[in-house]
């Protein structure tokens, strides 16, 4: 009838074989944030494009939350994961709040959310998390996670699907690497032009990049939100 | 781990105001181990043409000598260089001729026509060619160069702004990448001259 191989038994009945049924739990939803440090402010900045492989979900999902008045977190990867994380930081700052009589300050968020992070070291949230926001002397402050909770405060990042894209660009353009100019502090004009330049660009090469750019912009005063339209396509 | 990201490597091809230019980084790798940093990725073909060969490096060798090999045999029998648009299309057919069993490069060809008209374009690796009008990117290093570009090249730059243009793209892409760098090779390509730079860059 067909050939057998050493070993194989050929039985003419019906037999029950174990067969593994699989789940996988984790969705990539796309989109791409970034944030940058200035001297005395912050720039949050995330596309608002929701996908699932070829398929968008929405063009209208925020990715950044405004954590207090002086702290925002943005979150790419698995929209899931990314909106319990931050549920679970908004409800440990409120209990914090409960606890000091303050709000957490920035570097106090970002050392919790390292710990959250590691606390499913074993079954990880699929996030990439950036936080942005004013440290206690009133400067920016950036702070990136790996989606198991290492991190470092950086003066510039970007992360999601097009990171590859616009990481070597402010590397170039906020460090000065790879030019002879001296190094000088930018503005918040130049800093949102870079950011905004940045994510043109990448919604240009990136399927998952596109339709809206939110903006979060913290500085003394407050945060303060901009809407810009991408291309949609 | 994919055989194109065996050797690393990085190319980019632009197009200025009656020029091109195309740049490489020069490293050779052994997956993370460096051989050698004298390794260009850029061959001239004919005075003004230049081809770029990214991947695979025993692919990018021999495919230098097959095309130096075809460009000669062209001007033999045509008595004429071959234009930068013709070299395209016989690259992406030695590509196909090898459709179920590839080369391991991704070329970008650059030059000026007959009448100096900029010409740039890139193939994958069976030889779909991309005709661009603005740059084009190949190599391990592709996703980096194409946000570089995308930002900083602009339309009508003149030799020397489009010098600097690529320069920054490519030195600040393979930063970001492992497997490329280790200086780099930019040439320009004038109706009048064709000048090759050596560039410093991050020595990691």
């Amino acid at each position: 009838m067909f050939s057998t191989y050493p070993g194989q038994v050929v039985v003419d009945h019906p037999v029950k074989v174990p067969i593994e049924h699989r789940f996988d739990p984790y969705v990539d939803n796309g989109g791409t944030l970034l944030s940058i440090a200035g001297e005395d402010f912050c720039v949050v900045a995330a596309d608002t494009r929701q996908s699932e492989g070829y398929s968008i979900n929405s063009r209208y999902v925020p990715k950044s939350v405004k954590l207090s008045d002086k702290t925002v977190i943005s979150m790419g990867g698995c929209y899931a994961d990314c909106l319990t994380l931050t549920k679970k930081i908004q409800q440990s700052m409120e209990w914090y709040h409960h606890a000091h009589g303050k709000t957490m300050s920035t570097a106090a968020v970002a050392q919790m959310l390292s710990i959250m992070l590691y606390q499913k070291r074993f079954f990880p949230f699929y996030s990439w998390c950036i936080l942005g926001g004013l440290d206690e002397e009133g400067k920016g402050a950036v702070y990136t996670y790996d989606p198991v909770g290492s991190y470092e405060r950086e003066s510039c990042r970007c992360a999601g699907s097009a990171s590859s894209l616009i990481q070597p660009f402010l590397d170039n353009q906020i460090n000065f690497k790879n030019q002879v100019s001296q190094k000088k502090t930018l503005s918040l004009d130049q800093v949102l032009r870079i950011t905004k330049d940045s994510f043109t660009s990448a919604t240009e090469r990136d399927i998952y990049t596109g339709d809206y750019l939110e903006l979060f912009v913290i500085t003394s005063k407050g945060v303060e939100v901009q809407k810009m339209d991408l291309k949609k396509d | 781990m994919s055989i194109m990201e065996y050797n690393g490597g990085a190319v980019v091809a632009m197009v200025g105001k009656n020029c091109v230019a195309i740049a490489c980084d020069k490293r050779l790798g052994v997956q993370a181990m460096t051989i050698s940093t004298e390794f260009p990725k850029t061959f001239q073909a004919t005075p003004k043409t230049y081809i770029g060969l990214p991947g695979l490096a025993t692919d990018v060798q021999t495919l230098a000598e097959k095309f130096r090999f075809k460009v000669n045999m062209y001007k033999l029998k045509e008595e004429r260089e071959i234009e930068p648009r013709t070299l395209a299309h016989l690259v992406s057919s030695t590509l196909y001729e090898r459709r179920f069993g590839p080369w391991f490069v991704e070329p970008v060809v650059a030059g000026l026509d007959k009448e100096n008209r900029p010409f740039i374009c890139s193939t994958d690796l069976i030889g779909c060619i991309n005709f661009a009008k603005d740059f084009v990117v190949s190599g391990t290093t592709s996703n980096q160069l194409y946000g570089m570009c995308e930002s900083l090249w602009e339309p009508d730059l003149e030799p020397e702004d489009l010098f600097e243009t690529i320069s920054q793209s490519l030195m600040n892409a393979v930063d970001r990448d492992c497997l490329s760098g280790w200086g780099a090779q930019v040439t320009i390509i004038t109706p009048d001259q064709v000048i090759t730079r050596t560039l410093k860059s991050r020595q990691d």
